[in-house]
């Protein structure tokens, strides 16, 4: 399996080099962003551990640069920052987990198998209804003006399930298969309170109610 | 600089308000002095216009309506300049003769009473006549007795007057722009003495704000006087958690260093392992430290947008353990806010939600809402939750979490020290679904706090 490693403090780097090989890796290493950004747009890598603070430039801007290019290897970041924000930031460029220095060695190659393994199978499935895009793998929704959004569970069930079929009525009967919750029983009052707040990111018009029979994601508004 | 220009000031606000306001409140009283005037010499004059007809009337009903027997004309434009006229059936008697035209149709004039004549012709008189003219019956014969006077003169002297009045209002509205100057100066004296006291303050003369505010300052200065507590507290314990820290991790690094240093020692398994441990204190030493530097506290104008910060975390989560559900239940808008700062909200947030994920067994729930008295949240999942005992011991203080209950462990820790820092309440239950429920509530009024 080929891994890129980027790190820029040497005695890390060799360390890691060294046990990554011994856990039966093939480790390319990069020092740079520069190097970083070339090398993963050109090779193809199974899983990247990227350091974030690297001399010439962050290792967010590498991340976001692979993924515009669509290259979708499983990329685990290694950050000396451990705050919320920072790990929010993160899986937003794209990561797929992140690791906080210092980290034990089994830590990271635990880390670095679940990516692996949660990888395998997945496509780089977008679903497209009317200016709204729905990254699947990454639960976000991109509106027609570019803005991203991250949805929770529910809310990305729910619009996938409306997205899939535009035009077609879905009950709320239907709809309540998507939900799961913890205290009751789902009904149809959770579903309209779901419906409110999707309507807030995509546009009142865009979801139509049918009275008394559901609701349709209109494509054409 | 124009914007330096139209820049707010008290002063200029007042004179710019006042001084207008004075000018024209003095006109107005100059202009309704003008207007009563008028009236009161009209009607002076009509009430001795009419106090001489009844003196005419009198004298003809003594003289039995005899015209011949009435002595009265030079005595009238003599004493009085006043005109007369009498008309008893055809005869008549006016005075002065230049005016008999005017007289002659005013007693053809069925009107009685006063009345003015705005443009008297034909007498060689410019200013406005005010006549009185009433009818009367004596000795059987109808009797119409009019007296006019010339209002001209009288115009005249009510003009001059008027016109004094004009002159001194002028003096009393520099009088009283004077007064308003004083009077801002005086005021905005203290403000000064502010700006002084603030000076001696940047300049390191004074720690405190001492000068003697005004009531509409002093809170503004109290304010400034608790903020400057507030920097002198903070820097003291950021100097003492930096000592204590450096204190707490040179020895560790000089323990490494020695063994490092000692070419003669060989790095056996159990040294490696005693030096990894000592790395290990540095780190959590570190760790603590900067924990405790990050959490502001309650801060004015600090804001957080729970539901924001919420999705994003609930998003990220869901992310890292795909196999669970991190779900959002809240009725509060996108752009909500709660006066709590960013970062605290996170680390609030991002731990009891972490906790709940890594005991999940496929749901975890974060829930926002609003009291009357305070803002709360929820963590609930569907693990294994913790028994009730250790339920109790959760967040109390002097209990090491993160030594009694793994995994609920480091997390609930740092939160309990920011539940603390806000006043918050935190307490745990089992949830409905079988595993931990977490609720916080900050309460809305939280005085801001001098750390």
């Amino acid at each position: 399996m080929r891994l890129l490693l980027v790190e820029d403090d040497t005695l890390i780097a060799e360390s890691l080099n060294r046990q990554l090989t011994a856990a039966g890796f093939t480790v390319d290493e990069a020092g740079t962003a520069k190097q970083a950004e070339r090398l993963g747009q050109q090779e193809d890598y199974r899983a990247v551990v990227l350091d974030l603070g690297l001399p010439d430039g962050n290792g967010l801007d590498v991340l976001k640069s692979w993924r515009s290019g669509r290259r979708t290897m499983p990329v685990l970041i290694l950050t000396a920052r451990g705050d919320w924000q920072e790990k929010v930031n993160g899986l937003k460029a794209g990561a797929d987990d992140y690791l906080a220095k210092p980290f034990q060695t089994e830590e990271l190659l635990a880390r670095l198998h679940a990516i692996i393994r949660r990888s395998e199978g997945r496509s780089n499935d977008l679903l497209t209804a009317g200016g709204f895009v729905l990254d699947e793998n990454r639960q976000y929704l991109t509106l027609p003006d570019g803005a991203d959004h991250a949805l929770t569970g529910t809310e990305f069930r729910l619009l996938r399930c409306l997205m899939a079929r535009p035009g077609r009525i879905f009950s709320k009967e239907q709809l309540i298969e998507q939900l799961y919750s913890l205290s009751d029983s789902p009904n149809e009052n959770t579903i309209e309170a779901y419906v409110r707040r999707l309507r807030k990111l995509v546009g009142q018009d865009t979801i139509e109610t049918r009275r008394g029979q559901g609701y349709v994601f209109n494509a054409d508004s | 600089m124009p914007t330096a220009n139209r820049r707010k000031s008290v002063r200029r606000t007042l004179l710019q308000s006042l001084l207008p306001a004075g000018v024209v409140l003095m006109g107005l009283a100059w202009f309704i002095h003008g207007l009563l005037l008028e009236q009161m010499s009209r009607d002076f004059v009509e009430a001795r216009l009419k106090d001489e007809v009844a003196f005419l009337e009198h004298q003809l009903t003594r003289t039995g309506a005899d015209l011949t027997r009435l002595d009265t004309g030079a005595y009238f434009e003599d004493v009085f300049h006043h005109a007369f006229a009498i008309a008893i059936d055809g005869e008549r008697q006016i005075s002065p003769e230049k005016w008999q035209p005017l007289l002659e149709t005013l007693i053809a004039d069925p009107a009685t009473g006063p009345l003015l004549i705005e443009e008297p012709t034909g007498i060689g008189v410019t200013g406005k006549l005010l006549a009185y003219r009433k009818t009367a019956v004596i000795n059987n014969k109808p009797v119409v007795i009019i007296v006019a006077e010339d209002l001209g003169e009288l115009h005249q002297t009510q003009q001059s007057l008027h016109l004094w009045t004009a002159v001194v209002s002028l003096l009393l509205v520099g009088l009283l722009a004077t007064a308003i100057w004083f009077g801002i100066t005086l005021s905005l004296r203290p403000v000064k003495a502010l700006q002084l006291a603030l000076e001696d303050l940047r300049q390191g003369r004074e720690t405190r704000i001492h000068t003697q505010a005004p009531e509409e300052f002093r809170n503004l200065v109290d304010q400034l006087n608790q903020l400057l507590d507030a920097l002198d507290q903070r820097l003291d314990r950021s100097r003492d958690a930096l000592a204590n820290l450096s204190h707490s991790v040179k020895t560790p690094i000089a323990a490494v260093r020695q063994i490092l240093d000692d070419h003669e020692r060989e790095l056996n398994p159990s040294l490696r392992q005693e030096m990894a441990r000592r790395l290990s204190d540095i780190h959590q030493k570190l760790e603590a430290e900067m924990r405790r530097s990050q959490f502001s506290g309650p801060q004015a104008g600090k804001v957080a947008q729970p539901v924001k910060q919420a999705r994003d975390l609930l998003w990220m989560l869901g992310r890292l353990h795909p196999d669970k559900n991190f779900e959002l239940s809240t009725d509060l808008d996108e752009t909500h806010r709660w006066p709590v700062e960013e970062h605290d909200l996170n680390e609030l947030m991002g731990n009891l939600l972490d906790n709940a994920g890594k005991w999940a067994k496929h749901h975890a729930e974060l829930t926002l809402w609003e009291t009357d008295t305070g803002y709360c949240l929820q963590v609930a999942d569907d693990g294994a939750g913790v028994a009730d005992d250790t339920l109790e011991n959760l967040g109390t203080r002097g209990l090491r979490l993160d030594e009694q209950t793994p995994g609920h462990g480091l997390g609930l820790a740092i939160v309990a020290d920011i539940v603390e820092r806000y006043g918050a309440e935190m307490t745990f239950s089992r949830a409905s679904a079988g595993g931990l429920n977490a609720c916080i509530v900050i309460p809305r009024h939280t005085t801001v706090s001098r750390v």
